[in-house]
Formats: C-alpha cells, sequence, structure tokens
C-alpha cells in the first residue's frame, strides 16, 4: 500500500469525523475492477436488452426488409401511427385500463392487507389463498375468466347476478362491457400483488399513533384516514408507478381474452403493435408504436419521481 | 478517470449498436452453385407432429429419386418471424413449406425466386386454380400450391334427421336449420343450449374474416376487386357485399343462431363448439375430419358440399405451396424438389397415412382422391375445391385486408346496434389506403 493511498483516511482521523472517500476511493491504477464485476451483466443487458431496443430505435426510421436492405423512411412510420385512428383509440383504451386496473387493484389490495393484516396462523393461510391469483400463468387466468364470463344465463357470472335480477350480460362478448369486463380481471390478479405490499408497509406504521388516535376518540375509519393512509404514502407511490407501467404494457389478458375485439373496443397499444409489427408484418411502423410507449412509460415515471422529489423537500 | 472508462464504456456500446443496427447490405445477388449442396427446408406445421413425418417421408422419397439431400425443418409458433431473421442474416432456408397466402409477403420481401415452369416437368398436370394461386400480383410464379383444401359444409346428421330436416340447397335452407337447431332442442335434453351455426369470428390472425370469406363471395361480393393491370379496388360497400354481410349478421343478430361468444372465439374454442354439441353445422375445410371423427363419431355427421349463394357456391380455398427461396446454391435441386412434390408421385406419398398425409387434396389432376383415400366425404371436398374454391388475391401483403375486415366483421355480429352500411363504408376507405400504401390501388 502506497502512502498516497493512506493519506486520506490518516488525515480526518484525527478530526475524529468519519473518513470522506476520495473520488477514486483510492484505487487509481485498477479503476477496471468495478467494471469487471459488473461485465456479465453488462454483457448480458446488452445483448438481450440494450442492443435489441437501439435496433428496435433504428428500425423505427426505417421501412424493414430484412433480405432486401432496410430503407430509411425518417420519421414516416411515427407520422403513420399517430395520424392513424387505430392509435389514438387504443391509446385512449390503454389509459382507461391501466387507470381501471391500477385504481381498482388499489383499493381492493389496500381493504384486502387491511382485513389480512395480524399475526394469527389462520390468516397466514388465507393470505396465502388471496395471493394465489398472482402466482397463476396469465394464460390459465385468461381462459378461467373466458369460462366464468360465459355470455348466456347459465354462465358462471350470469347465474350469480341472475339471481339479483341482472343480467345476462356479454361481458367480453359485448362491446359496451368488454373494457370493465378485462379490468376486472387484471384487478382480480393485481389486487393480491398490491395486498402484499400494503401488508409490508402496514407493519412499517407506528402503533403508537393508532394508540394515541385511539385515546382521542378517533373511530375507525378517522384512523384509517389520518394514521394508516399517511404511513403508506411512500407505498402508494411505489405501487402507482409500478401498476401504472404494467398497465400500459398490458397485454396478454387482452390478446387471450378478446384480441382487442369485439367492435375494436378493448384494442390496446400493444396488442396493436403486435398486429402490425408480427401479424402485418410491418416491424418498422411496429417498432415506432413500440418507442412511443416505451417514451410515455418514460415521461410517466420521471413526472412521478419528479413529484416525489418535489413532496420530500 | 472514471468518466474517461465510462466514455469507453460507452463508445463500446455505440459501436456495437451502430454494427448491429446497419450490418444490412444488398440483398441476393447470384450464389456460386453447387450442384451436390443439400437442400434444407422448413416446413410450417408442428415439430414432432405428423406433419413433419409426412415431410420427411416425402423429402426421402425425392432423395431416392434424385439424389438430392434434404435436411427437414418443422416450425409452427413464429414461423414468419424467424424467416425474417434468415432473411437478416442473407442465409434463408432453401425450400420453404407454407400457406399460399404467404406469398406476397414474401415475395415484396424478396424472398422469392421465380419459377420456371417450363423446368417443372409436372406443372402441365396442375389444375389451373392451383397454379393462378401461386401467382404474385405481376402475374409471374413464386409458388407452387402442392396442397389444396376448401371449405365444405359440416352437418349434426343425427340432429338434422331427428328434427326431419332434408339437407339445405339453399342458404334460406341453411338459415331455416340453423334456426332449428336453435330453437327445436335436437340433442332432446329439454334445454336451450344448442346452436345453429359454430363460428370463429375473433379478430385473431383475421378468423372472422376468414370465416366470413365463404358467405362473402358466394354471394358476390368481394374484399377487394380486380381492376386489371394489377391493380385493386375496396369492395366491401358494393351491394352484393352489402347484401352478404347483413345475411350473416342477421344470423347473430336476428336470427341469433351463431354459438354465443363466438365473437371472441378462434378456431380452437369454436371446434370445441361443435364436437361438443353445441352448434350444429359448421364450414370447415378437410383437416378437421379426423379430429371430428374421434371427438364425436362418424356416423354423427354429414359433409356436403356449401349450398349456393346469390351468385354461386364459391367457398374459400387455401393450402400449402412450395417456395424456392432466394439465394439458395442449388437452383437445380430446388427446380427438382419442386416438380417433386408436384408430381402423381410425389402427390400420392403426401396423401398416404392416415395422420401422417400433407396433401389434403391433390393439385395434380391425374390423381384421383377416391383412389388414395375411399372415404367419400374426401370426394365432396375435392369437388368444392375443383368447382367452386377461390383463393385469396395474392396481394404483396394480405394480412392487413384480412384484419381490417376480420374485424368489421367482428363488429357488426358483436354490436348489433352498428349501421352496417357506415361500417362498411368505413371499411373500404380502411382498404383503400392499405391498397394505396401496397402500391396497388386503382386510380
Amino acid at each position: 500500500m502506497s502512502v498516497e493511498q493512506l493519506s486520506p483516511v490518516a488525515a480526518p482521523a484525527t478530526t475524529g469525523a468519519p473518513a470522506p472517500r476520495s473520488r477514486n476511493g483510492g484505487r487509481d491504477g485498477r479503476w477496471w475492477i468495478p467494471w469487471l464485476f459488473l461485465a456479465p451483466a453488462i454483457i448480458l443487458f446488452a445483448l438481450f436488452k440494450f442492443i435489441p431496443m437501439g435496433n428496435a430505435l433504428v428500425m423505427s426510421f426505417q421501412d424493414v426488409q430484412p433480405f432486401l436492405g432496410n430503407k430509411w423512411v425518417g420519421t414516416g412510420n411515427y407520422a403513420t401511427m399517430l395520424a392513424s385512428e387505430g392509435f389514438h383509440q387504443a391509446a385512449w383504451h390503454t389509459i382507461v385500463l391501466a387507470v381501471g386496473q391500477t385504481v381498482g387493484s388499489m383499493a381492493l389490495g389496500f381493504a384486502l392487507a387491511l382485513l389480512m393484516e395480524g399475526q394469527s396462523r389462520k390468516l397466514g393461510f388465507i393470505r396465502s389463498a388471496a395471493f394465489l391469483p398472482v402466482v397463476v400463468p396469465m394464460a390459465v387466468v385468461a381462459e378461467l375468466w373466458r369460462i366464468m364470463y360465459h355470455p348466456t344465463a347459465d354462465g358462471m357470472i350470469n347465474s350469480i347476478i341472475g339471481l339479483v335480477g341482472l343480467g345476462p350480460s356479454g361481458f367480453i362478448n359485448d362491446p359496451d362491457a368488454s373494457m370493465a369486463s378485462v379490468i376486472m380481471t387484471g384487478i382480480w390478479r393485481g389486487a393480491p400483488y398490491d395486498m402484499m405490499i400494503f401488508m409490508a408497509g402496514l407493519a412499517g406504521v407506528n402503533r403508537d399513533l393508532y394508540e394515541a388516535a385511539t385515546v382521542d376518540g378517533a373511530s375507525r375509519w378517522r384512523r384509517i384516514v389520518h394514521v394508516t393512509l399517511p404511513g403508506l404514502r411512500s407505498v402508494f407511490t411505489i405501487l402507482f408507478v409500478l401498476a401504472a407501467i404494467r398497465g400500459l404494457r398490458v397485454f396478454t389478458e387482452v390478446f387471450l381474452l378478446t384480441n382487442g375485439g369485439p367492435n375494436g373496443s378493448t384494442e390496446v397499444v400493444m396488442t396493436l403493435i403486435y398486429k402490425l409489427g408480427l401479424e402485418q408484418n410491418r416491424l418498422g411502423v411496429g417498432a415506432a408504436g413500440a418507442v412511443l410507449l416505451f417514451v410515455a412509460t418514460l415521461v410517466l415515471t420521471v413526472f412521478v419521481y419528479l413529484l416525489r422529489r418535489k413532496e420530500n423537500r | 478517470m472514471r468518466t474517461h472508462a465510462k466514455y469507453k464504456v460507452s463508445c463500446l456500446l455505440a459501436a456495437a449498436l451502430v454494427l448491429t443496427g446497419c450490418g444490412s447490405g444488398p440483398a441476393g445477388g447470384d450464389v456460386e452453385q453447387d450442384a451436390s449442396a443439400p437442400l434444407e427446408l422448413w416446413t410450417r406445421t408442428t415439430p414432432g407432429g405428423p406433419g413433419e413425418q409426412g415431410t420427411i417421408k416425402l423429402a426421402a422419397a425425392f432423395e431416392k429419386a434424385t439424389g438430392h439431400k434434404v435436411k427437414v425443418t418443422a416450425i409452427f409458433d413464429d414461423f414468419e418471424t424467424k424467416m425474417q431473421q434468415r432473411a437478416a442474416q442473407k442465409d434463408l432456408p432453401d425450400i420453404v413449406m407454407n400457406d399460399v397466402a404467404q406469398l406476397g409477403t414474401m415475395q415484396s420481401q424478396g424472398l422469392l425466386r421465380e419459377i420456371d415452369l417450363s423446368k417443372v416437368a409436372a406443372a402441365k398436370d396442375v389444375s389451373e386454380r392451383a397454379l393462378a394461386a401461386g401467382k404474385a400480383v405481376d402475374g409471374k410464379q413464386y409458388g407452387l400450391p402442392y396442397s389444396a383444401q376448401a371449405t365444405a359444409l359440416l352437418i349434426r346428421k343425427d340432429w338434422r334427421e331427428k328434427l326431419g330436416l332434408k339437407p339445405p340447397q339453399s342458404w334460406a335452407d341453411l338459415a331455416a336449420m340453423a334456426k332449428a337447431f336453435t330453437e327445436k332442442d335436437p340433442d332432446g335434453n329439454g334445454e336451450a343450449d344448442t346452436y345453429g351455426l359454430a363460428a370463429p369470428l375473433s379478430t385473431k390472425r383475421g378468423y372472422a374474416s376468414w370465416y366470413f370469406s365463404n358467405f362473402l363471395w358466394a354471394a358476390g361480393g368481394d374484399f377487394v376487386a380486380d381492376a386489371g393491370g394489377g391493380k385493386y379496388k375496396p369492395a366491401m360497400s358494393t351491394p352484393e357485399s352489402v347484401a352478404a354481410m347483413q345475411w350473416f349478421r342477421d344470423l347473430g343478430c336476428k336470427d341469433k343462431v351463431i354459438q354465443p361468444g363466438a365473437v371472441t372465439m378462434d378456431t380452437p374454442p369454436t371446434n370445441e363448439t361443435f364436437e361438443a354439441g353445441k352448434a350444429g353445422l359448421y364450414v370447415v375445410g378437410p383437416y378437421l375430419l379426423p379430429r371430428f371423427d374421434k371427438a364425436l363419431g362418424k356416423d354423427k355427421y354429414e359433409v356436403m358440399a356449401m349450398p349456393k349463394g346469390a351468385k354461386s357456391a364459391e367457398v374459400l380455398a387455401e393450402g400449402g405451396a412450395v417456395y424456392l427461396m432466394a439465394g439458395s446454391p442449388n437452383q437445380a435441386a430446388q427446380d427438382a424438389f419442386a416438380a417433386f412434390a408436384i408430381s402423381a408421385e410425389g402427390q400420392k406419398i403426401g396423401m398416404e397415412g392416415e395422420a401422417a398425409y400433407i396433401v389434403q387434396l391433390p393439385v395434380n389432376t391425374t390423381v384421383d382422391i377416391a383412389q388414395v383415400r375411399p372415404d367419400p366425404r374426401w370426394k365432396t371436398f375435392a369437388e368444392a375445391y375443383q368447382t367452386s374454391g377461390r383463393y385469396a388475391p395474392s396481394l404483396p401483403n394480405w394480412t392487413p385486408v384480412r384484419q381490417a375486415s376480420a374485424e368489421t366483421v367482428n363488429a357488426l355480429v358483436a354490436d348489433c346496434s352498428l349501421d352496417l352500411k357506415a361500417e362498411l363504408g368505413k371499411l373500404d376507405t380502411k382498404l383503400a389506403a392499405v391498397l394505396t400504401e401496397q402500391g396497388i390501388a386503382a386510380s
């Protein structure tokens, strides 16, 4: 070990303050060591993520014809995408679906978390049961709901709502009910996930505050509003960002339940990109749609991040 | 120091991006020929399934007859995407056996080489209909259909006899039968749980349009009409198309004889609808016969040609084609394979077997289906193909047409309050844009 390397540590020791780290951590000759440790991840990410993403960006400016050679078309693909009525509708549906699923899952997840908070052993079992929808593969969930949504009066959900004089509804087969039905499926699947995160958050809320509120005569409802909710603010932010991103990228449930139909009432951006890029083989236009979706997700994330930073200040 | 390292890494990444992003040179060109080079054959069928076995059998017979070696690869999921990847590497397989409907897409992407029919001896025996389906919009031959199929009407025979109905001779009979199947409890279980027509009307892969074409063409309508000189114009709002759509829509909206949930069903759940005894009529190709024989029983249903519509009895024809891919080092062997696949010998080998057959209906007119498959139901399909089979036109990219029309058919059946003419008008606007984008719109 050289003298220079020792000196930054030695100097502050006399003042008693914690040692400030120098910019290079005193390892000037071996700057590449951290990169070496990062290399496996960087190489894998580059190969399977960053380079394909870069390719997609390049493709979004091209007429993609792998064999004849791609042609540059400038912003033509973006113009096609942005001008098409289908994209506007899909974007709107995506927002509706994302908001519906996010709000629904968070509300239901929060309610479930409040109900299942506690130490009892039985609760553990119920919690696992409630968490089941999250671990079931989406393809199975979609098939399950397709059966439950059977559009005749003897369909499962229809026969239940028939007991109270409602229905029969067409659910995913009815353009007016299809979006709500897809949102419903999403909530059923997403809520338990939110529940778990809420429960982790609930454990961190200061018990003393509950006791103080009870002593002050606060009702159960007021305790939730004035103690629990403020205590979970950071959890809400995280969940909101995660759910919103998940909502914008929604694909599997829509693809399997309705494939955007009936009458395009559930077409979302991802199903549209799939149709344009992979089914119609217009990879350039599809890539442009994917880039637009990425930008939207990025903007949303940055926006929430900034909002949160402002709040914390 | 650290910024320097960061800079290096980002440079490296950028270089990698540039390399992969822009590594596309000019395509094809003349490849040095090697008469002993083995052929690489890709076929769109389930790996390990009967289709693969059938193809291997054909390839082995070809090898024996000509001495050219063939390596068969079966791919089903994402076939087109995987082919695009090979195209990007400028190393296509030599032969591709895929749907004839893919011709336009592959040809417009430059993946195919023209087939010189003078080098394919058996071409003179191939039916006109099949040969024409292998031509692109420019009139040149780019594909050689080796297997054909047309749709016919499947009827629950036991239901029909129980209700004392005659086989339908017209569309009116067909609609009446569908109504009777829906309302008169043909399975006798005392519940109103049966329907007339099984129909896959999901937008997935354009199923709704694919199914509706059986009715549209017979009524004299069309998706896009040939305007001559390789140009097309949208035709979904012509009086014939409107009438066809109205008739079909009434089945769902007025008579309510189509199985519930049809608008979100692709073929697998629709097949189940028919085999589970929920619907008594189904318009499909012969490839489903083995499946229904097993699930439903051969005696429970019958096959007949679709009754004549307002104009004709035209039904959807489809099938597989042999494509000779660009850039092959052994063009002589490519030609030889195409010739073998459509020769009488190749067709017979393709048709043999209980399940592992790759030729549904022969395209070679010298082959009599009854000799290879004595089952008379196959004869019905063969006749439907020969007299009334109609292929989708070979546009540079047929998929957008099929998808746009599938969305409209799906919408009109799903939402009975929509204005039919207005929706078809909107569809024509979309189709016009599709045709313009592909450079084949008639002015």
